[in-house]
């Protein structure tokens, strides 16, 4: 089974992907609470907007570096390390990743030079609509690479043809079955991320007891939208596990460590295991800790419906249970308590614990919110290392196998790569970190003049000085 | 393969020269960029050095930006290049990334950095000639093809070394000198003609024009001897097409020299664009059909599906929009600046 440089090529892709991963969800969810709080500043011409608004432009910003440096890499890997594949699958997976790039990549490059450095150099509406032009294109590129990554998980609407994959109806291979479910999942978690984090951000101010009017505000607007996010991730996450339970079997019963359809007595096997230990080559978990009919009512909603277990799979079809067992519950559990965090924030809102007099007694509640701003970032880890070790030994799934898809590479040369890009990306990620932590330490400007781009605010009345000036400037347009 | 409809064969042929447009535009835009930062290896004052980073803070990402664009292209338009060419350019392009890595966090990073800046700096400026030098090098690599398995879907048969020759060695410090001229000419366009950067550009400027002069003779010349389909095509019945090609850039040269020693800036950066518009044309039209010469055509390696239909529907149109807004991007960062203009004004 363990090819070596297959192995490798699948590591550099594992890592690349996994290193990746760690920036564009925050940029996604940041984006709109960015756009949220330059709109109210617009509104309400409140200073504390503003303020916001700049300061965390600047976490963005370094956070959008590392995406777009790690980023790049992703587009050559395809190429490079699953050469037969990007060729095979090309016709689908090429033209939806040129889409990502042309309609969403190149678009949120082009505003988000406006975004950071066009304050004061174009008008505030023309900057609220570069803001919102970011927001957009983050998302968009989100909902193209999700696409493509479903497709590879269910891919409808293709026929197989001289060894590539033409499509033959283009809107079953976008919308399909896994993409509707997916997105959602990817897209609110990086909602949820945003959240928590610029939550621990503000946590970590009113520690200290600094800016208390600015972030409180900014504090209670994160949790109480985190109160409807992390239930809804909660759904959705469900609604996603039953479209992989009825068309990727062996995916799911990865998933849960389910090897046997039926009981040994003919009955249907509905026990959901809380933890096992699965055993690959025996087919069986060692040891485990079962509930009856919870896995059915899980994936069926009924307490003896049939869950399909891997003993229907050939051996060789059978994904590796370890990983995607354990990883599958670190994501859910997070997701509940997420939930409960956020419960406990509202909770204490209620009882008015968190006003501007007494949030900063709530000591142990803003150091909870600061450690589960970690939190997210492992859950989506763990949702990616279930969803394509779970895929396993497919790259497309029941089309072509992970080792039809690679490149051929030697040991060496797969070595080299994995060492470089560790080295690199690493470096990248306690770089991003230990900025972060500087601009966070700084804390934000208060002292620099408000920007007046291009515009003023309309029929802004302008105090005579002395007597020479007119006292009322009509505003231009 | 299938041979392709005529409705797919054109559409091939718009989207190589799509292609090539985003290639272009990455080597016009970024190739100033990256040899902004391969003269500031040269620049003792790091004031100066910020200021080149912050002459480019509010462009580079989109500049770069072409060459995600032109990725995308290959992988939507001839994935059977892509999946094959990439595979064969294995060790090129891993040092071109690790080198884009490397630039992009050095210009974020540095801003914030106290004690660090130095490093930044240096890391800023060795990326930059590495990206170009290594882009080069997988340039020079693809002139000369590369070998193929047979069967339905060919890919890419040989080893992760292939890609090395003197040829595409020189290609890589061809590609260094090209970006260090138009770096050069670019620091001119951007900074106050009073600054001591300025200066130091337009010495730069006569030494580096002089340089590119001999290697893109030099380029000439082996292209000639080592690549017989360019021979073939240069010599073949349109040669006079391909001396009036020369003389066109020859002309633009020439102009732009004329604009560099007037100080005319922004004159001289658009001469230098129309010349290597002109160059890469030509190097396009020398390769026709070939997309790797002697390995894919431009209709061999063509999205076999009707995918290119849904492509160029759900696409075409996004090209010139990104121009357009591209280009509002580098209008509203027009100003001259000088070493004062520190990268932290966001």
């Amino acid at each position: 089974m363990l090819d070596s440089a297959l192995f490798l090529t699948r590591l550099d892709f594992a890592w690349i992907t996994t290193m990746h991963i760690l920036y564009p969800p925050l940029t996604i969810g940041l984006s709109l609470l960015l756009f949220f709080s330059e709109w109210r500043w617009l509104r309400t011409d409140d200073e504390h907007w503003y303020r916001l608004t700049r300061f965390f432009e600047k976490l963005f910003i370094l956070n959008f570096g590392a995406g777009v440096a790690t980023g790049v890499t992703m587009e050559m890997a395809f190429g490079i390390l699953f050469g037969p594949f990007s060729q095979a699958a090309g016709p689908f997976m090429g033209n939806i990743l040129g889409y990502e790039t042309i309609t969403a990549f190149m678009y949120e490059a082009g505003f988000i030079g406006l975004m950071i450095f066009g304050w004061g150099k174009i008008g505030k509406k023309m900057h609220l609509f570069a803001t919102f032009n970011v927001m957009i294109s983050s998302s968009l590129s989100a909902l193209w690479i999700l696409d493509a990554n479903s497709w590879m998980q269910t891919p409808t609407g293709v026929y197989v043809h001289n060894g590539t994959f033409m499509v033959n109806d283009w809107f079953s291979a976008i919308l399909n079955p896994d993409f509707l479910r997916a997105f959602p999942h990817m897209w609110v978690a990086a909602l949820e991320l945003a959240l928590f984090y610029v939550a621990a951000v503000c946590a970590w101010y009113l520690l200290k007891g600094q800016h208390v009017k600015m972030f409180q505000r900014a504090l209670l607007y994160s949790i109480l939208a985190a109160v409807i996010v992390a239930p809804l991730q909660i759904y959705i996450g469900d609604e996603l596990g039953r479209v992989v339970a009825e068309d990727q079997p062996a995916a799911l019963a990865a998933m849960e460590g389910h090897f046997n359809t039926y009981n040994p007595d003919g009955s249907v096997n509905t026990g959901w295991h809380i933890v096992a230990w699965p055993n690959d080559a025996a087919g069986k978990n060692d040891w485990a800790i079962t509930i009856p009919h919870v896995l059915s009512l899980l994936e069926t909603h009924t307490l003896d419906g049939k869950v399909i277990g891997l003993d229907q799979f050939k051996p060789a079809d059978r994904p590796p249970v370890l990983i995607p067992f354990y990883a599958f519950r670190v994501m859910v559990a997070i997701g509940f308590a997420l939930f409960l965090v956020a419960l406990w924030g509202a909770w204490l809102a209620v009882r008015g614990r968190l006003s501007i007099e007494r949030i900063v007694e709530q000591k142990w509640f803003l150091r909870t919110i600061i450690l589960s701003a970690f939190l997210p970032y492992l859950a989506i880890w763990t949702g990616w290392w279930t969803r394509e070790i779970a895929r396993q030994p497919w790259v497309v799934y029941g089309l072509m196998t992970t080792a039809e898809g690679a490149s051929k590479m030697s040991v060496t040369m797969a070595a080299v790569w994995f060492i470089g890009f560790m080295i690199f990306e690493i470096g990248v990620w306690l770089g991003t970190w230990y900025f972060f932590a500087k601009v966070i330490r700084k804390g934000p400007d208060m002292e620099s003049p408000i920007v007046q781009g291009g515009h003023e605010t309309l029929g802004t009345v302008h105090r005579a000085e002395d007597d020479t000036q007119p006292a009322y400037v009509r505003p231009t347009f | 393969m299938d041979a392709l409809t005529p409705i797919q064969q054109e559409l091939s042929f718009i989207w190589w020269i799509a292609l090539g447009l985003s290639f272009m535009l990455y080597i016009i835009l970024d190739g100033s960029d990256l040899g902004a930062g391969i003269f500031s290896l040269f620049v003792r004052d790091e004031d100066e050095r910020g200021a080149i980073m912050a002459a480019m803070a509010g462009t580079w990402d989109a500049n770069e930006t072409w060459l995600v664009v032109a990725g995308g292209i290959i992988f939507g338009s001839f994935p059977l290049v892509y999946g094959s060419a990439f595979h064969y350019l294995m060790l090129p392009l891993m040092l071109t990334l690790l080198s884009i890595i490397l630039r992009a966090v050095a210009l974020e990073f540095r801003v914030h950095s106290d004690f660090s800046k130095r490093f930044w700096d240096w890391c800023f400026g060795i990326a930059s000639l590495t990206v170009t030098f290594f882009a080069g090098m997988g340039l020079g690599g693809l002139l000369q093809g590369f070998p193929l398995t047979a069967g339905p879907v060919p890919t890419y048969a040989g080893g992760a070394l292939n890609f090395f020759s003197l040829f595409s060695l020189w290609i890589g410090v061809a590609a260094v000198i090209a970006a260090a001229l138009a770096g050069g000419i670019f620091l001119r366009v951007r900074f106050e003609r009073h600054t001591e950067l300025y200066h130091a550009a337009q010495k730069w400027v006569d030494v580096m024009f002089y340089l590119a002069l001999a290697a893109v003779l030099i380029t000439l010349v082996w292209s000639y001897f080592k690549l017989p389909w360019a021979s073939a095509k240069w010599t073949g019945p349109h040669w006079w097409a391909w001396w009036l090609l020369g003389a066109a850039v020859v002309f633009c040269a020439v102009r732009m020299r004329m604009a560099s020693i007037k100080q005319h800036d922004m004159s001289a950066m658009l001469w230098l664009s129309a010349t290597i518009i002109i160059m890469w044309g030509g190097m396009m039209a020398t390769m026709y059909p070939w997309l790797v010469p002697d390995t894919w055509t431009i209709y061999s390696g063509a999205n076999p599906s009707n995918s290119l239909v849904a492509f160029t529907l759900a696409v075409g149109g996004f090209i010139p929009v990104m121009i357009m807004y591209n280009w509002y991007q580098i209008w509203v960062f027009r100003g001259r600046i000088t070493k004062l203009a520190a990268y932290e004004h966001h």
